[in-house]
């Protein structure tokens, strides 16, 4: 490095500026005009921030969320260098530092997780599927799954309900799964009851249906015929919306 | 050749062709590089359709630290699979102490750090096996300089070999914010090193300060400058950005047209003396 240390600490006093906001003195800077690379640096940040977690920022009170956003860009070195990656920065920051209940916001690295993933998955890379037919025995041939999904738990149904309140009151456990529609791009998602995620979870194993129903006992499901015959209308019902692409070749 | 910075709200727009057609595309690779889904099917139709410059974000070539070599493996690959013609960056840093800022801060304008942002010039030079493009950026203030903002630059561009991207705009906007000549400073850059014109709008948001928005159509006496600047250049592509409050594609199309009308104009000329 050629830089002098003057310089260097020069360009660290004024980077720090930009990000704290904090009074600096620097030699040849005008302060009237130093304030302007604070303002259009951290409402990058913010705007960022505002639009990867939508949903959190309409029901988080404003003061709270304004505080987050300072805290984080203050603290965190932002180490992504596509910006459109540093959500999942905040969402870290946010459950490294115990925000859900430094903030009393108890619901809150569960609606970041899920807004996250929303984006995560829209703009995931093109992950290949396995080669699959259309034709096969939705019992016995293993399933080929949309490769493009995440599947999440939650303690909180972040997924069905915005307000605070509401969410408070449902607190109990959730699963849902998000996939990327290879056709339109978008991403759709689910709520699904314990067994249909243990039974997604399963089928990414190349595990089969019927090997799965014969599991069902040991987790205390007891009503087998209803049950296959749900799950397989589940199943096809996720072929329809692009989920389950077919059977293994 | 104009072209335009390509953006996703306007992307179906231009590649339809019906109401902007520009030469080229220009688009930052941060914001396409490794990702899927449909904007990577948008990305793969548009760079059928134009011949595509890129123009980064992240690279902070006057950064105090290391480049990122993993960052920069990527530009190279994503530059490669494009078949990007010109990569250009920003003479400035956005990043210090590994901490990524997403905006342009100025350097300052001292020896050291010329020798510096020299010698990792040089070293992205090396990586990507071509020449960098460094933009002139706008900056509000300057920052413990040492010498003038021309000397620096010309310093920079001499020890690093690069070539040079002028934004019309920006020199606009800094002789207006620290009140100096626009051709004055344009006489004094190494012209035969420009290799990359951008054009672009501005806000003002004080009577003394100029913020470059891009956010606004170019101004009159932006395209007065540009006018005579090239007067003063061999011809190279010339770049519209809008990057905010984004018109009818028929107001952009007139903007490309009114640029290259002054392009035909002056560059034909000048062939045509050379002739």
């Amino acid at each position: 490095m050629n830089l002098l240390p003057d310089t260097y600490h020069i360009q660290q006093t004024f980077s720090g500026y930009c990000r704290t906001g904090e009074k600096v003195s620097l030699p040849g800077v005008a302060p009237d005009r130093l304030k302007h690379y604070r303002r259009l640096v951290f409402n990058m940040i913010n705007d960022t921030m505002e639009n990867a977690f939508p949903i959190a920022f309409k029901h988080i009170p404003t003061g709270k969320w304004n505080k987050m956003v300072k805290d984080f860009f203050a603290h965190h070195a932002c180490r992504s260098y596509q910006v459109w990656k540093l959500p999942l920065e905040f969402y870290t920051y946010a459950v490294e530092n115990n925000w859900e209940e430094n903030y009393a916001l108890p619901f809150l690295n569960d609606l970041l997780a899920f807004e996250w993933a929303e984006m995560e998955v829209y703009n995931m890379e093109d992950i290949p599927a396995q080669p699959f037919t259309a034709a096969g025995n939705w019992l016995d041939t293993p399933l080929v799954l949309n490769p493009e999904h995440q599947l999440l738990s939650f303690t909180y149904p972040v997924h069905l309900v915005a307000k605070p309140k509401e969410l408070l009151r449902q607190k109990g456990v959730y699963f849902v799964l998000l996939f990327r529609d290879p056709e339109t791009g978008n991403v759709e998602f689910m709520d699904l009851s314990p067994w249909l995620a243990f039974l997604t979870e399963q089928l990414v194993m190349g595990i089969t249906v019927r090997d799965i129903l014969d599991y069902a006992p040991q987790l205390n499901i007891t009503d087998t015929d209803t049950l296959e015959k749900d799950t397989l209308a589940f199943l096809q019902h996720m072929q329809q919306q692009h989920f389950v692409l077919g059977f293994q070749s | 050749m104009v072209g335009l910075g390509f953006r996703r709200e306007f992307a179906e727009e231009m590649i339809s062709g019906e109401h902007i057609r520009p030469d080229f595309i220009e688009f930052a690779p941060e914001n396409w590089m490794n990702i899927g889904g449909y904007w990577k099917k948008v990305l793969h139709r548009v760079v059928e359709k134009y011949p595509v410059l890129c123009h980064g974000l992240s690279l902070s070539i006057g950064s105090p630290e290391e480049p990122d070599k993993e960052f920069l493996q990527y530009v190279k690959t994503f530059l490669q699979e494009y078949n990007v013609q010109i990569y250009s960056e920003h003479l400035s840093y956005s990043k210090c102490d590994n901490a990524h800022m997403y905006d342009l801060l100025p350097i300052p304008f001292r020896m050291d750090a010329v020798k510096h942002i020299a010698g990792r010039i040089q070293q992205v030079q090396d990586f990507l096996q071509r020449p960098l493009v460094m933009e002139i950026v706008s900056y509000y203030t300057p920052v413990a300089a040492e010498m003038s903002e021309v000397d620096f630059i010309n310093e920079v561009v001499k020890q690093s070999g690069c070539q040079l991207l002028l934004d019309v705009n920006n020199i606009y906007v800094n002789a207006f914010n620290h009140q100096y000549d626009a051709k004055a400073f344009i006489q004094q850059l190494p012209l035969d090193k420009v290799a990359y014109i951008h054009m672009a709008g501005h806000e003002q948001v004080a009577p003394d300060l100029i913020i470059d928005t891009h956010g606004e159509p170019i101004i009159d006496p932006v395209y007065d400058l540009f006018e005579w600047t090239i007067q003063h250049l061999r011809p190279v592509p010339v770049l519209l950005e809008r990057d905010f409050n984004i018109p009818e594609m028929e107001a952009l199309q007139g903007e490309l047209t009114r640029l290259k009308t002054i392009c035909h104009k002056q560059w034909k000329l000048k062939d045509e003396l050379v002739a």
